[in-house]
């Protein structure tokens, strides 16, 4: 067998740039804030180093850029990679976080010959403007540290790789840090004098594990690998550094998508006609879109279009950080439209689902909303209408803790023209959310009007009487 | 609204941390200024803010009350949790209250309390008052509600009332009903309270990102945790009068009219112990002055000396100071008997007095001008004395002040954790939701020297927000929070003894360290509380000192004390006016060894100023020159009066001290003596929240109308303002002068001794082993690598010639049990073998691993590959007395290994002990060309000032000192000495990169000249740390 190995020096990097036109030093940057983990060349070139302190990053590169660390994150933009892959060899290995293994023996007749398998993985590379080492070897382990270790050639000569082998520092060998620590210490420097003590020797005299993992580089211990499998939705995420405010900068990103989804459809033989948009936001709840066709479809362009419409009607409610692009729902080529949607829903849940869906689908998305009470003193941030979901996503105030509130809470405040004839209880005061912007500084009372309703009015700090509510 | 009084008996101060939202004194002023009685500070579980209140109204006709707020843990059967406010009635019940809180404190983890409703029981309480908070109908039903009451009552009898706030939110109307029923019900009366956070509403904000930091939340996710509104402040009478019924209102006063306890009342009870019971502590003190006298006078005391005792013994009569005096001379005393050296500082440390009792080395009769200022009589100071004990045993002193008064007796000073800028920024930051790496990018963008604070632009540069009204309440809260407490620490080593049990007088509770105990109160508190404390202090130059006094001992075969060695040696003198002190106490940081060729010390008295000269007060007011000029002759000496002669006399008319400073306020701007001790307190409190602008104007203007020139008005504030950071007084430079002598005369006469005892004495100083064993074979020490067959743990002296043979201590990681077992079962004529050594040291594999790193076999190993190859060998004899077999000593050699070079060698040394004894890597590069056109240290000397020059060298040190104005100071070192670099803040700017990540560090610049010192003006810089790396062998961390 031989692999080819794909590592990523930085991919979420690679992954955020070509979201941006503006390429300008970028730094992935540890959980908690403090570390380097990911540098970009332009980065690289000011002296950020993967590893280094942010504060000493800063102080080598006041305008840097920076993007949070998320692992679920690496692993969906890996998987991504795989999934292209995939389309030109069936075996392939998901090294996370950075790398990907494929068999290519097989490929080699395929394509005729070595050069051309690595000509078709760098054009891949190239066209999603990805950065990736290469690395050819025997054994898993020997294509992954040619690769890591930016030696890759396009041979498959036995020798020559191994010579490479040979010739790599212990350093580059991702011995574990113990091991490589005694070995500095014996005076020894490359790989190959490694290979060269007597086995049982570095079995006995360093640990058998490390005679093992010689061997697995060297091929003569196996070194089996599960196998990757594609998933079966499709599944694009953007990730912007500098947040989006207009619709016409998801364009760009969009265009980019949703040629993968062709591609992707084209190579799963089905289409769709369904798509999910989400747009996530710093602050606030994401934007769902649901987008449908009117019949089958794989087209980039078409579904560009559609977009682009629904966009246009859509101004957004909040800058957008990350947009991902969903499709679960594939249609095959041939199969006959019209079966029922409702066919044999069994569970209440199910139903449910379909009920909202349905209502969803003629009404809009817009027009279904679920309400609930929100952790605020400010009355009309008491309580939000989101967008109906199946579970229950915090815990609820017991009611007998919840203030005492009018049923009907007015859009907003009115002026009230009329002086009340009783009142009833107040005044409560409440002033806060002076963090937002949305100051609010005032006195509530109940208080009885002429027309015999029950009021909850307010005055404000400037010193105006409004009506906020009505009591039943 | 005429004749309306109240008195406010709920407050949370900022002692309250992450809760209470504006400081004791803010509280107390604002009550001051609406009118009230009384106030009450009443933080959660601890009196921590009544100093500083109380200190406010000191000139105030409102009252202050000590109280402390607690919610129990449990609950009495049947009843909710107890929430409850205790005030202190008298002297009495104020002990009562410390001994809960203490109770509380101790039992829990750090900053933490836990008490039980058994406590409450179990504890004497009554004189206490008992504010109770009953629980609102959404938190407990009325049956439990009665339950809690009426355990209360029966507890409180009649000193218990139901506190009742009008707080404004929603469910107030259900909470009155309440609280009116139970008052009925159990026939307590209701008295009005503020549940206040916060002096004036206009923190609101401020108090809801508190809250929000206590939840480990933002504010806009914090929801229902704040706050409904601001209203828990100090309201204005008439407000409250609108508020609350009359009844409830005037019960605030009967309950401050009970409360008589006042802080100024507290007063420091000695503890007896120390005089004998037939004798008066001031017969005792003076007995023992006398002993003290014949020892350090064995010819008879010279009659000033005596006058001088005699002034000062009335004096510390007078002021009933005697127990201080003998409690430093017990501990002084104790610390002798175990041979721990120590010296005392600080005004009242240099004294005839506490010369004989050998409190201070500091000869009264070699400086009597510093002996004006002992104890002053005018102000109400307490005296003043630090001790330094040896650093390594500064603990056995400790344990020893536990052992004499118990830990009942005795505890340290508190330590005030304050929020600094850069926590401040951080946290307001997090509270408000900003990107903590956008923030933190913000605080590396801050010049914090940079005094004008342009923060808001660069918040709004930095897009950590792009609404200007939010930066500008960033701006706000974070200058706010600036400043207030966060938790307490405890201090480096003030003790506080009492004669009863401590807690009665203030609350002690849990430090970090295991088995130390803190009080709610730091050093400033006791002070304005008139309280004293003890000051036990480590210094390791003092270890270092005893170490090299051993050793000359030894070398002379008699034993050689501190007081042996000769006074004022020209030597001496000489040795320091070269800059020769790397390893001097005080004098060997980069800008002393620049200062010392300038000053040129003579005398003893010059290094007390040379110590004191080279810091931010006499720099920023630029007194540093004029004093070198005159000095040295260049300009007269004069001055404008005689009272200002008699303050400047000894620094040749320039103000040098802190204590000149504040004399020279007095005598030439016309401070009162009060306003005086305003500044001094002032300075002293500046670097944390004090404010000195309004002695400004006082100053420069008295200075003005009394003939002074203007600008040496101006001088002097700003040299105020320097001293505001780091005062250093006279009396502490005099003690340290005194160390700086000595040390530097061992330097001179004994050197191995000296360095020896140094790297003993590690960590201590300025400068790593590496640079102080280069140091040492500068002045021809030889130095000798650790060997298994030589080596003890310390280092030590060998032979006629005392070389210095390194310890196993400098191999990194060794065990110091595995040194000591290797040094214990040694045999006559050495380990033979490896396997030899393993067996009788009993070492472990990792022990092992680290002699074969440092080669510390040369014995019987090849070089440290083979040595670590036959390590690697775990197959041991089975059983423990195994014959010795033939096959010991003959190693298993392994043909594959590659021989060490000599830059492996060298690298492997510095990984292992952080030093070399081969040549330095600096050699090994010029040899191989690496650095062709680059002189050494050595060669720069003989260089001619202002011609271009190229240096390199490992980089030992980057400083930028906050007195150079954006100078960075980098440290080279090569084969032959120390390189120093100025690099400008412009040439730093542009090199940014080779400046803070090189580790070899090139630079092209001009050479300058100042008298004997030389510096490199940076021009290019350039990173060669890859060259350390083709030294062959791959890369391995290097220092």
């Amino acid at each position: 067998m031989l692999w080819l190995y794909l590592h990523f020096p930085h991919l979420v990097l690679d992954h955020i740039r070509r979201t941006r036109e503006d390429q300008g030093a970028l730094v992935v940057v540890e959980g908690s804030g403090q570390k380097v983990i990911q540098a970009c060349p332009e980065a690289r070139i000011l002296g950020v180093r993967s590893g280094m302190r942010l504060k000493t990053a800063i102080s080598l590169a006041p305008d840097l850029g920076m993007v949070r660390a998320n692992e679920t994150q690496e692993v969906r933009i890996l998987e991504d990679q795989a999934r292209w892959l995939y389309r030109y060899a069936a075996h392939i290995v998901l090294v996370p976080p950075d790398g990907l293994l494929a068999e290519i023996g097989s490929l080699q007749k395929l394509y005729g010959g070595l050069p051309a398998v690595w000509q078709t993985v760098e054009q891949g590379l190239n066209e999603r403007q990805l950065n990736a080492w290469i690395g050819i070897g025997y054994t898993p382990l020997a294509a992954r540290l040619i690769a890591r270790a930016g030696k890759g050639e396009c041979t498959a000569d036995k020798d020559h790789i191994l010579r490479t082998l040979s010739q790599m520092p212990l350093l580059a060998a991702e011995f574990e840090e113990k091991a490589c620590t005694r070995l500095q210490r014996l005076g020894l420097n490359t790989l190959g004098e490694v290979f060269d003590l007597p086995p049982g020797e570095l079995a006995r005299r360093l640990s058998p594990e490390l005679l093992a993992y010689m061997q697995k580089i060297q091929g003569t211990r196996p070194d089996p690998r599960t196998p990757w499998q594609p998933p079966h939705s499709f599944r694009q995420q953007a990730d912007f550094v500098q947040e989006i405010e207009h619709t016409q900068g998801l364009l760009f990103s969009l265009q980019r998508m949703l040629a993968e989804l062709e591609e992707d459809l084209c190579w799963r033989q089905q289409d769709t006609d369904s798509l999910r948009l989400i747009l996530k936001h710093r602050h606030a709840e994401p934007t769902r879109l649901q987008i449908r066709t009117s019949g089958p479809e794989h087209r980039a362009d078409h579904f560009l279009n559609l977009i682009r419409l629904r966009l246009e009607q859509h101004s957004l409610s909040a800058p957008v950080i990350s947009m991902v692009l969903q499709v679960k729902r594939f249609l095959s080529r041939e199969a006959p439209s019209g079966q029922d949607l409702l066919g044999e829903t069994q569970d209440l849940n199910e139903a449910w689902h379909t009920l909202i869906s349905r209502l969803q689908a003629r009404l809009g998305d817009q027009a279904l909303r679920q309400l609930s009470p929100q952790a605020d003193h400010r009355p009309e941030r008491a309580w939000s209408a989101s967008e109906v979901v199946h579970k229950a996503r915090t815990p609820r105030t017991p009611t007998e803790e919840l203030p005492r509130r009018p049923l009907w809470l007015l859009k907003g405040p009115q002026p009230l023209t009329e002086a009340p004839t009783v009142w009833f209880s107040g005044p409560e005061r409440i002033s806060g959310g002076w963090w937002d912007g949305q100051r609010v500084h005032r006195d509530y009372y109940i208080a009885q009007l002429n027309s015999g309703q029950l009021a909850w009015v307010f005055r404000d700090a400037r010193e105006g009487w409004f009506v906020h509510g009505w009591f039943g | 609204m005429s004749g309306l009084q109240y008195a406010e008996l709920f407050c949370f101060s900022n002692f309250t941390f992450l809760t209470g939202a504006s400081h004791p004194h803010e509280l107390a002023e604002q009550a001051h200024e609406l009118g009230y009685n009384a106030l009450a500070i009443t933080d959660v579980c601890s009196v921590a803010g009544i100093p500083r209140a109380w200190a406010a109204l000191a000139n105030s006709p409102v009252k202050l009350i000590t109280g402390s707020w607690f919610e129990l843990s449990d609950e009495p059967a049947g009843a909710t949790f107890p929430r409850f406010t205790l005030l202190a009635r008298t002297r009495k019940g104020y002990g009562q209250l410390c001994q809960l809180i203490t109770t509380g404190r101790r039992r829990a983890e750090k900053g933490q309390y836990q008490l039980y409703y058994r406590d409450i029981e179990t504890h004497t309480l009554d004189d206490c008052l008992c504010l109770w908070l009953p629980p609102s109908p959404t938190e407990a039903n009325s049956d439990q509600a009665l339950a809690c009451g009426e355990w209360l009552a029966r507890l409180f009898d009649h000193r218990i009332w139901i506190a009742a706030a009008r707080t404004l939110e929603s469910g107030e109307e259900q909470r009155l009903a309440r609280i009116r029923w139970l008052s009925d019900q159990l026939r307590i009366p209701v008295t009005a309270v503020g549940e206040v956070h916060m002096h004036s509403r206009e923190r609101q904000p401020l108090q809801d990102v508190l809250t929000a930091l206590r939840n480990h939340t933002n504010l806009e996710n914090a929801g229902h945790c704040l706050f409904q509104n601001g209203e828990r402040y100090l309201r204005p009478l008439p407000v409250l009068q609108r508020l609350f019924p009359e009844s409830w209102l005037h019960e605030t006063l009967t309950i401050a009219s009970q409360c008589t306890f006042e802080p100024g009342s507290l007063r420091y009870e000695y503890p007896p112990d120390l005089v004998p019971d037939d004798e008066t502590p001031a017969g005792y003190l003076k007995r023992l002055t006398r002993e003290g006298e014949r020892r350090r006078y064995p010819g008879g005391t010279p009659l000033q000396v005596q006058s001088l005792i005699r002034k000062e013994l009335g004096l510390i009569s007078e002021m009933k100071y005697e127990h201080y005096f003998l409690t430093i001379h017990d501990i002084v005393d104790f610390a002798r008997s175990q041979g721990i050296l120590c010296q005392g500082r600080g005004s009242a440390a240099n004294s005839a007095v506490c010369y004989c009792l050998g409190i201070t080395e500091v000869n009264p009769a070699r400086v009597e001008l510093l002996f004006e200022r002992f104890i002053s009589k005018d102000r109400n100071e307490p005296p003043d004395i630090d001790v330094d004990f040896e650093h390594e045993r500064r603990e056995e002193v400790i344990q020893y002040i536990y052992r004499r008064y118990t830990r009942e007796r005795a505890a340290l000073a508190a330590t005030v954790i304050r929020y600094r800028p850069k926590s401040a920024i951080r946290d307001v930051g997090k509270a408000l939701g900003f990107d903590p790496a956008l923030v933190e990018q913000l605080l590396e963008g801050i010049d914090w020297r940079d005094k004008a604070t342009n923060w808001r632009q660069q918040i709004l540069d930095k897009r950590v927000t792009r609404n200007p009204q939010v930066a500008d309440q960033f701006f706000t809260l974070v200058n706010t929070l600036l400043g207030f407490p966060r938790h307490l620490s405890q201090h480096v080593g003030g003790f506080v003894i009492s004669a009863g049990p401590l807690a009665e007088l203030v609350p002690v509770e849990n430090a970090a360290m295991a088995d130390r105990t803190v009080i709610q109160w730091d050093k400033d508190d006791l002070e304005s509380l008139g309280l004293m404390k003890v000051d036990v202090l480590a210094l390791g130059m003092l270890s270092a000192i005893r170490k090299a006094l051993e050793l000359i001992s030894d070398k002379k075969g008699q034993p050689f004390l501190m007081q042996d060695i000769p006074q004022e040696d020209p030597d001496t003198y000489a040795m320091l006016q070269a800059g020769d002190s790397i390893g001097v106490f005080q004098v060997e940081s980069r800008a002393q060894i620049n200062m010392l060729p300038r000053l040129k010390p003579e005398t003893y008295y010059d290094l007390v100023i040379e110590v004191a000269i080279v810091r931010p007060g006499p720099i920023q007011g630029d007194m540093v020159h004029p004093y070198l000029r005159r000095k040295h002759g260049l300009e007269p000496v004069d001055y404008p009066n005689d009272a200002v002669r008699k303050v400047l006399e000894r620094t040749l008319g320039v103000p040098i001290f802190q204590e000149q400073v504040i004399k020279l306020a007095m005598v030439a701007a016309g401070f009162s003596a009060d306003e005086a001790d305003q500044l001094r307190r002032a300075m002293a409190a500046w670097k944390s929240h004090g404010d000195l602008t309004p002695f400004r104007e006082k100053l420069v203007n008295g200075m003005l109308e009394r003939g002074h020139d203007g600008d040496f008005a101006e001088r002097l504030y700003q040299q105020i303002c320097g001293f505001g950071g780091y005062g250093f007084p006279e009396s502490h430079a005099a003690s340290f002068a005194l160390l700086v002598y000595v040390s530097a005369w061992i330097k001179r006469h004994y050197p191995p001794a000296f360095y020896c005892a140094l790297l003993n004495s590690q960590p201590m100083g300025f400068y790593s082993p590496s640079q102080l064993v280069q140091d040492a074979r500068r002045h021809n020490v030889t130095v000798l690598p650790p060997d298994v067959n030589a080596s003890q743990w310390d280092h030590t002296l060998q032979g006629e010639n005392s070389h210095l043979r390194l310890g196993l201590r400098i191999i990194q990681g060794l065990s110091a049990n595995g040194a000591e077992r290797i040094h214990q079962n040694r045999p006559a004529d050495g380990y033979r073998s490896a396997s030899e050594l393993r067996r009788l040291a009993i070492l472990d594999q990792r022990d092992m691993e680290r002699l074969a790193g440092a080669n510390a076999m040369p014995a019987f190993t090849a070089n440290r590959h083979q040595a670590y190859w036959q390590l690697l060998d775990h197959e041991q004899p089975a059983e423990l007395f195994a014959r010795e077999m033939a096959a010991d000593y003959q190693p298993e050699y392994c043909q594959q290994l590659p021989e060490p070079t000599e830059g492996q060698n060298v690298l492997a040394d510095y990984a292992s002990q952080g030093l070399t004894l081969q040549r330095h890597p600096l050699a090994l590069l010029r040899e191989q060309g690496h650095l062709t056109f680059c002189l050494s240290a050595e060669q720069l000397k003989s260089t001619k000032t202002g011609i271009p020059v190229q240096v390199a060298g490992l980089v030992t040190g980057r400083q930028r000192p906050g007195s150079a104005s954006g100078v960075t100071f980098v440290t080279l070192e090569d084969e032959t000495g120390n390189v120093n670099v100025v690099v400008w803040l412009e040439t730093a700017r542009r090199q940014r990169k080779p400046l803070l990540t090189a580790r070899l560090l090139h630079v092209k610049g001009v050479l300058e000249r100042q008298g004997d010192i030389v510096h490199v003006m940076a021009g290019r810089l350039s990173d060669l740390s890859h060259l350390i790396q083709s030294l062959p062998v791959t890369s391995r961390n290097f220092h």
